[in-house]
């Protein structure tokens, strides 16, 4: 049995609408999701960005997964929108409340930089407009090597015709570039009717371009190797693991330090993850 | 039974059609999913079969909504009474649970399949009823639809369980997950409480 998860569900103010995300979500089978905070700077103002939620204020005991006995996890997730190069700042401390980073660009350059540089989990792909740039192989293979996953949200082409034909015109190219590897489909549903249950999900990335075996990665095996990616990002150099509920830091031996400029091993997404 | 037709008929076909390789297909086991489990009351197969005809033909186009309606024919209308036989992809509906068998032609069902998430709303008796379509399992034949539906609600029944609110609705959710089988001849053994409890 494989877990699935979904990466993407748009935050909004309403604590019921949430609720109710949530436990579709879990009737649906997901064992994972995100709660999106969608960050998007401007030049002119100084904008804060959202602090997360905390998962006990918004849900008093988490639904038990379809098929499951355990239940749902719920991750905190920002998503920078990046029109300028400043507006993403790494290893700013208040990044530090999410357990992932998301970024999406929107120039050539940005799209650059964050697959081969920025310390981040997850390249957005935007769906609501023609991509102004191509998707070259070599950053692409360079954010493959180094674990960085493309995101592709589906809620949009549920919405809206033309948003339909955005979505698949950009994933299509995009799986071109990528072969179908370190690609996650998943909602950015704001409202419980937008979900789509994992079984629809992979045969939705059939349509964009992936196989059989990739699809099904795509919500599954891929999603949980970014998980992991993240956690292995917020670990300082690789080598101490800080737990919240303990007041030490206990050490975990066995991984390179990170600055040695290598990827530590448990960093690039592996085809088989156990 | 044959597993072409919906209905239990004491059919006159002959086992070589049961064989014929254009008579296989896929059944989807779908579940539709509302917010407000009232409005699946008002669902009938008719309009799930429009809507799911719809959504192919606005996502595939021209080329999905001839899919969709391909169906055989010309030797039915010699053995068969037209009018008991309905024509739509729809073979099973459950209005309590909101179960929905669809059948689609073997060799194009993932390309229909990929149509049924753009499924927004249902249609039905007039008002339209905003849901969408999760596919719990594919098969072969409604048989095996039906074991792995028998299992699936084995399952809601025990996640209603916990969510019972006094004693006598727990000991209604027991016997019935003791009575799940599937019997010879019925189309299911199942019969459970509709409970406003149940997710």
């Amino acid at each position: 049995m494989s877990v699935f998860m979904d990466l993407n569900l748009n935050y909004t103010t309403d604590k019921s609408r949430m609720r109710s995300l949530i436990e579709t979500a879990a009737h649906l089978g997901f064992s994972t999701v995100a709660i999106n905070h969608v960050f998007e700077p401007t030049a002119k103002k100084k904008q804060e960005i959202p602090s997360p939620t905390l998962i006990k204020e918004l849900i008093d005991e988490l639904p038990a997964v379809q098929g499951r006995s355990r239940p749902i996890r719920v991750l905190n997730r920002l998503t920078v929108v990046m029109s300028d190069s400043s507006h993403f700042r790494p290893n700013a401390a208040e990044y530090r409340g999410f357990d992932l980073l998301a970024v999406q660009p929107t120039t050539e350059k940005l799209f650059h930089a964050a697959c081969m540089l920025y310390e981040v989990d997850i390249i957005c792909v935007s769906v609501t407009e023609k991509l102004p740039f191509f998707f070259k192989r070599a950053p692409v293979n360079g954010a493959v090597g180094r674990g960085v996953v493309f995101e592709v949200s589906y809620s949009a082409a549920i919405r809206d015709s033309t948003r339909r034909r955005y979505t698949i015109a950009n994933a299509v190219s995009l799986m071109e570039s990528c072969r179908g590897k370190n690609v996650i489909l998943s909602s950015a549903a704001e409202k419980p009717l937008e979900i789509r249950g994992p079984y629809d999900i992979t045969n939705l990335g059939l349509l964009f371009g992936l196989s059989d075996a990739d699809a099904k990665d795509a919500v599954s095996t891929t999603c949980r190797s970014v998980v992991l990616h993240a956690e292995t990002r917020k670990l300082a150099s690789g080598i101490i693991y800080t737990m919240k509920s303990c007041t030490e830091s206990s050490s975990l031996q066995g991984a390179p330090p990170a600055d040695t400029g290598e990827a530590p091993a448990a960093k690039r997404a592996k085809p088989h993850l156990t | 039974m044959c597993p072409s037709c919906a209905v239990c008929l004491n059919c006159a076909c002959p086992k070589l059609f049961l064989t014929a390789p254009f008579l296989v297909g896929r059944y989807l086991l779908c579940e539709v999913i509302v917010p407000d489990r009232r409005h699946l009351l008002l669902l009938d197969d008719r309009a799930v079969a429009a809507s799911v005809r719809e959504a192919v033909a606005r996502v595939h186009g021209d080329y999905g909504a001839a899919l969709c309606s391909s169906r055989f024919s010309g030797y039915r209308s010699i053995n068969w009474a037209p009018t008991v036989l309905s024509l739509s992809s729809v073979k099973y509906l459950n209005a309590h649970t909101g179960i929905v068998f669809l059948r689609f032609p073997k060799r194009c069902y993932k390309l229909l399949w990929s149509a049924l998430p753009f499924i927004t709303s249902i249609e039905a008796r007039g008002q339209s009823i905003a849901c969408f379509l999760n596919c719990l399992h594919v098969g072969g034949t409604i048989r095996t639809c039906q074991k792995f539906l028998i299992r699936y609600n084995t399952q809601q029944l025990h996640r209603m369980l916990p969510k019972c609110k006094n004693e006598e609705e727990k000991q209604q959710v027991k016997k019935s997950i003791l009575k799940c089988t599937l019997t010879k001849g019925n189309r299911k053994g199942l019969d459970f409480p509709s409970d406003d409890d149940e997710d």
